[in-house]
């Protein structure tokens, strides 16, 4: 290493210093709940090739500012805004997003980008929120702004701002939420021009390059190698688009590993839906899909403490090679596609990646989570305003193989559910019940983590909408482990009125007192449950995370007394009984069996087969 | 003999140190003496002894007795929190395993991340019926019964340290009370903590978590202070003996008992209040303080001699909702080791070698090089501690040094000048982040540093924040014993009370208040403050409708009528303006709404008198004590050292130098200036040349 290694530990801790502050400052200033609560934005520092930086977040892509502003057509206090999906390369999935970036000036030159993107209240379109589950075009999605100055040499757009407010449904905090990231990014961007400043261009980049290449090496070093080189296949779904009847909506990747690179190859993914699921992400070589699946192969990494420990910045392009199917698929849709709900395909190819590389490293990677959807209820409050809680609950996360999966987390860092006592002293319901649904976790040696049982009793007629894939397919169990149970919302549950509702829905109507009863989902299983060791399942039981007939079932282990929840103590487990119907499930089990479990939502969608060939090894 | 000496003691995790002030004649002594982790008592005793030896004095000439302690501290710091039990409201027994559903740090973590034990397991939660509403209405009465029977289930479990978080119950404490009478008549053994006695604010998780962390320390905090107050008065009978809080006032052992949980920053608090009273007497209003120790640095921001308090805070994993002084605690200290990354970089701490074994040049010290080893080498401390109580081994630190250096391709000086300068950018940077979230600019800044290791990279925060000055106080290595000698009674007790500002019941406020202020008047009484010397600070924390986070101002004495409401409201648009660059003012679409009332009651003490030191010429050579090579830039260069005690008010050290006291040594770098002022501080600034 030629460079500094003094000064490249000085740069890489202001990078990640100055990641932080710029986070911190607009987590403090926004008002959009999805910033706040959610977490649902991200800072990234980026140089003036338009590599990223930094490694703790996703983030979206200069490339399309740099596209259509010039470099050298830049001025010290112009800050650049987009949303709109297809003209952002690739690096923003839908409307609600709101990027704004900033240049680094050294002298006359641009030097590097400070960027943040926070997901906003509301853009305008055909329902509050931006995020109309039925959406059939981007048209109805809300405003779209390709790049444009939003500062200009130190000048705001007037005219700019006052057409996105007065298209967005919430224009305060609209404005508020632009405010605070234009401000953060302007303090991050001082920082980073002081670093200039105190050593000079050439060291500072050449300490970038440094740190890029010590991930493209370390990833080499530490996770490449634990890929045999070859090809798998694997495919998962989405299981509905809000506009087709439910169906299997195909993610494919094929992967192939070489001694220093692996390639995706996308192709066999479905055409793009009717509905709002896809996602743009054949821009750039896939530049933004590469940084968001990165993340996935530190999986692969030696120690929970040492994934933790990996940065993901630009330094993992080089070794990730895309290959797109043609326009007009999931991956590739066509202008004026919907995309609002691209979640649904997004999320779901960080599984396909661990699925697939679990077949290449004999399921060493974790089962299935899904720990994003929206839910909310809105209507008129106490006083007769119109209100809107929209919240993102988590899920299980799935079993590893080295642990139990987690119950009710989030894949977006620090993203927080909402208090009862700050939702209920703001809007017009009792939350009656907030705990784990009972045997949602997958069984498996490793059991996935639960999710959700949240009940919330109306005190006034509200409209009940939802955003949530995995509600007919479950989290996918591993190397003999089970799937999870998939999420489901049943208004007046044991009542007069009793109604599943549908995963997508917009408005369904809730009547004062009726309960709405949410259960997310429960992650997958790792390994073989009857293997689970019987001290364990027990526990679960008395923990009120596995039922007594859950753990005979999924388990084969009897447990026998007591009451779970309250009283829950009293439990024995009967081992002769236990062994015997261990033994018995074992010799009933076919010769032949998947290296995955789905759960029976697949055969429903599949007209029957129980597992797609690509879930043998 | 006439009761007159003061005495503070500060309970640190390697010294116990002591300040004694004899308030008729102001004199003021300091010592250290060995903590002693097994029984932080026995390091107590030794050391009030020690310092009353000093004054000449006995146990009855002790007027008072303030303490800093890590009891509760160090217990959530080791995890050892012991078997509690946990009772909430029916639907919530998995509260604690849901918490916030958060996953620390980078995206991606989720797949991997392994969720800490929770503090309580769900076999141990047991719920109760009965619901309030936000506004404390109660929506389906108490379960008297089944409270009993929960109360029973315990006692019949032999978990006797129990905590209690109902929904609501900061709006309405009465079923926790009746919580409480329950486990009263079934389990009179239990030791028991309310939410609505610790905590009543709202955020139900962050609230649970509170109260069972108090009930946790609870009993160890409880014996440790009856014990040491035993001990105290058989050998000064009689003698008010008070505990520092983290809200950075303290309050009587007698009292403080019953919520223990107030004392868990009980050390950094004293440390940031001393240290912003040294400085707002040296006439800097807004200070940054850094406390630099062996193993971590703890730095805060204090306004106006009041450090900025924060309910946002956590200890170890646990969240605290309590107010307590915002110390940010970053792991960069003297024994922070130094080592090489798989990707081949440099990384200074946060592992640190601690006191034991230590940095590799300390008598029987560790086989990694560290911060200090580094300073040793390049001259910039003397190769003792204390005053030459403890070698060090230059030879040592060098050899480790090297190997680490030779990796890098590097002269030993060059790694070492390397280690300090990332340990400097670490804790520069940990600067930023705290200034950063009050929405403040660190240039704007003095800093004061003080402990043994805080003063070392003074010289490069200058340069790398862009500070005006740094302040050294006399006696850096006992700053924090000192402030306790400075800091008042202090009580605080908060009301969540959601109102929208159009719609505020100014009787309802004003009630809650007088509510506050009565609980408030009461402890000062216990405390022994007649009601004329009794002062109250009312504030509010108020935000925009909508918002998540609330901003706390000040509410005037006096009746609360609407001009004075309308007043705290447009005191909000301002504060909200400055810590985050915007506000609402005359904008009616955005309403303001109420959330926390709070009261904090003060029972003033005496503060000590600012030492001062005698003038001197200016030119301090009678302070020279001789010369070593020093290495600050590329090359050693000779460097003058003074002896601090031999110092004058007046005299101006230029750098290159090194100031050498009992405790601590300040390295004065080429291009800056340390001058002495009246009270002895020194003051670090860059020449202008610089």
């Amino acid at each position: 290493m030629t460079v500094d290694p003094i000064l490249l530990e000085i740069v890489q801790g202001s990078l990640a210093s100055v990641e932080r502050e710029v986070e911190t400052a607009i987590a403090r200033t926004s008002r959009s709940p999805m910033i706040r609560d959610a977490h649902d934005f991200r800072a990234g520092i980026h140089d003036r090739r338009l590599r990223k930086l930094t490694g703790r977040s996703y983030s979206a892509l200069v490339h399309p500012i740099a596209r259509d502003f010039p470099l050298d057509t830049m001025r010290p206090g112009d800050i650049f805004f987009h949303n709109d999906v297809y003209t952002s390369e690739g690096g923003i999935g839908h409307l609600p997003d709101l990027c704004v970036t900033v240049p680094v000036f050294h002298e006359e030159d641009v030097v590097a980008f400070v960027q943040a993107f926070g997901h906003h209240d509301d853009i305008g379109g055909a329902v509050p929120g931006s995020m109309p589950s039925h959406a059939r075009s981007v048209f109805e999605e809300g405003l779209m702004v390709p790049p444009i100055k939003l500062w200009d040499a130190g000048v705001r757009n007037e005219a700019a701002l006052r057409i996105m407010t007065r298209n967005s449904r919430m224009p305060d905090s609209l404005a508020a939420d632009l405010d605070a990231e234009c401000s953060a990014c302007l303090m991050g961007s001082r920082r980073l021009g002081e670093l200039f400043a105190r050593y000079g261009r050439a060291p500072i980049e050449e300490c970038f390059d440094a740190l890029l290449a010590n991930t493209t090496e370390t990833f080499r070093r530490e996770i490449l190698v634990k890929i045999p080189d070859g090809s798998w296949v694997w495919e998962d779904y989405a299981e509905h688009d809000g506009v087709d009847p439910p169906r299997l909506h195909t993610q494919r990747i094929t992967l192939t590993k070489t001694p220093d690179r692996i390639l995706l190859d996308f192709t066999g993914t479905s055409e793009q839906a009717k509905g709002p699921i896809n996602h743009c992400g054949d821009y750039a070589d896939g530049n933004f899909l590469k940084k968001w699946l990165a993340p996935i192969l530190r999986n692969l990494a030696d120690t929970p403490e040492r994934m933790a420990e990996l940065d993901v910045n630009e330094g993992v392009v080089p070794l990730i090679e895309m290959r797109f199917p043609p326009p007009g698929t999931l991956l590739t849709p066509i202008f004026p596609a919907p995309t609002n709900a691209r979640t649904f395909v997004i999320l779901r190819l960080l599984g396909v990646l661990a699925g697939v590389l679990a077949k290449a490293v004999d399921g060493r990677m974790p089962a299935d989570q899904e720990t994003i959807r929206y839910t909310g209820v809105y209507g008129e409050d106490a006083d007769g305003e119109q209100y809107l809680m929209r919240e993102v609950l988590g899920g299980g996360s799935g079993g590893r193989y080295y642990a139990d999966g987690e119950d009710t987390i989030h894949v977006v860092p620090e993203s927080r559910n909402l208090p009862t006592e700050f939702t209920e002293s703001r809007f017009p319901f009792l939350v009656e019940r907030l705990g784990l649904a009972v045997d949602s976790g997958g069984p498996g040696e490793f059991r996935g983590g639960l999710g959700y049982d949240k009940h919330i009793r109306m005190l006034k007629d509200a409209s009940f909408m939802s955003i949530a894939d995995r509600s007919i397919l479950a989290c996918w169990g591993v190397r003999g482990g089970r799937a999870g149970q998939p999420f489901s919302v049943v208004v007046d549950p044991g009542g007069p009125g009793e109604r599943e509702v549908d995963a997508l829905a917009d408005g369904e109507p809730v009547r004062v007192g009726e309960v709405i009863r949410i259960r997310t989902t429960g992650g997958g299983g790792w390994g073989d449950p009857l293997q689970r060791p019987v001290e364990k399942v027990l526990r679960d039981v008395l923990w009120g995370k596995v039922s007594a007939a859950g753990a005979r079932e999924g388990y084969g282990v009897v447990v026998t007394g007591g009451t779970s929840g309250m009283d829950g103590t009293g439990h024995t487990v009967d081992i002769g009984a236990t062994r015997s119907l261990r033994a018995q499930l074992r010799a009933a089990r076919p010769a032949e069996q998947p290296f995955f479990d789905r759960g029976p939502g697949y055969a429903r969608l599949s007209g029957g087969a129980p597992y797609p060939d690509v879930d043998l090894l | 003999m006439a009761r007159r000496v003061r005495i503070g003691i500060d309970t640190g995790g390697t010294f116990t140190d002591i300040v004694a002030i004899d308030e008729r004649t102001g004199e003021l002594v300091t010592t250290k003496t060995p903590s002693t982790p097994e029984d932080p008592a026995d390091g107590f005793m030794t050391g009030v002894g020690r310092v009353l030896d000093l004054l000449s004095v006995d146990g009855s000439a002790v007027s008072s007795v303030a303490h800093g302690t890590t009891v509760a501290t160090n217990q959530l710091l080791e995890d050892k929190l012991g078997r509690l039990g946990f009772i909430t409201t029916e639907g919530y027994e998995f509260l604690l395993e849901i918490a916030r559903q958060s996953v620390p740090d980078g995206y991606g973590n989720s797949y991997f991340w392994v969720k800490p034990d929770r503090i309580v397991p769900v076999d141990r939660v047991r719920t109760v019926g009965g619901r309030l509403d936000f506004c404390g209405n109660e929506v389906r009465p108490f379960d008297t019964e089944q409270a009993a029977e929960v109360a029973r289930w315990f006692r019949a479990h032999d978990i006797t340290t129990i905590g209690v978080c109902f929904l609501h119950s900061y709006a309405d404490p009465s079923h926790e009370q009746a919580m409480r009478a329950a486990l009263a008549a079934e389990h009179p053994d239990a030791v028991v903590s309310l939410s609505s006695d610790v905590l009543r604010e709202y955020r139900e998780y962050e609230r649970a978590i509170t109260t069972l962390v108090d009930a946790a320390v609870k009993p160890k905090v409880a014996a440790y202070v009856a014990g040491l107050a035993r001990r105290l008065h058989e050998f000064a009978p009689g003698v008010p003996f008070s505990i520092m809080r983290s809200n950075g006032g303290v309050l009587s052992a007698a009292e403080v008992v019953h919520q223990p949980i107030t004392t868990v920053l009980s050390g950094p608090a004293a440390g940031a209040l001393g240290a912003g009273l040294i400085a707002q007497r040296a006439g800097y209003e807004r200070v940054l303080t850094l406390d630099g120790g062996g193993t971590s640095t703890d730095v805060s921001v204090v306004l106006g001699g009041e450090p900025t308090l924060t309910t946002e805070g956590s200890i170890g994993r646990y969240p605290s909702k309590i107010p307590m002084i915002d110390v940010v605690t970053v792991g960069a200290g003297g024994g922070s080791i130094a080592w090489i990354s798989p990707e081949g970089t440099l990384k200074v701490g946060p592992r640190s070698a601690g006191a034991v074994p230590g940095p590799m040049c300390y008598p029987e010290g560790g086989a990694e090089p560290t911060v200090t080893d580094a300073h040793v080498i390049l001259g910039r401390i003397p190769p003792h501690l204390l005053g030459g109580e403890i070698p060090l081994s230059v030879d040592a630190a060098r050899s480790g040094l090297s190997r680490l250096a030779a990796e890098l391709g590097m002269t030993v000086e060059a790694g070492a000048s390397g280690i300090l300068e990332i340990s400097a950018w670490n804790q520069a940077n940990a600067l930023r982040q705290i200034t950063v979230k009050r929405g403040l600019d660190v240039r704007d800044f003095t800093m004061v540093t003080f402990g043994g290791s805080g003063s070392l990279l003074a010289c490069r925060l200058i340069d790398i924040l862009n500070l005006p000055a740094v302040l050294v106080p006399l006696d850096p290595g006992t700053t924090s014993a000192y402030g306790l000698l400075t800091v008042d009674a202090r009580c605080d007790y908060v009301q969540t009370a959601v109102s929208r500002h159009r719609d505020l019941s100014l009787a309802d406020v004003s009630s809650a208040y007088a509510e506050l202020r009565d609980r408030a008047a009461a402890a000062l009484g216990r405390e022994g403050f007649p009601a004329g010397d009794q002062r109250f600070l009312r504030t509010a924390d108020l935000r925009y409708f909508g918002q998540a986070f609330e901003v706390r101002v000040p509410v005037a004495d006096g009746d609360l009528d609407q001009s004075a409401a309308d007043v705290v409201a447009s005191a909000f648009h301002d504060a909200h303006r400055a810590l985050y660059g915007y506000d609402f003012a005359g904008d009616d679409q955005q309403q303001v709404e109420w959330v926390n009332l709070r009261v904090t009651g003060v029972g003033p003490i005496r503060r000590p008198t600012p030492r001062s030191v005698p003038g001197g010429d200016g030119a301090p050579v009678a302070a020279q004590t001789g010369e070593r090579g020093v290495w600050f830039d590329v090359a050693s260069a000779p460097a003058h050292i003074y002896d601090r005690a031999l110092l004058r008010a007046g005299d101006v050290v230029a750098g290159p130098a090194v100031i050498e006291e009992f405790g601590s040594t300040i390295p004065v770098h080429p291009g800056f200036t340390a001058t002495v002022d009246r009270h002895g501080n020194i003051v670090l600034a860059g020449s202008s040349e610089s």
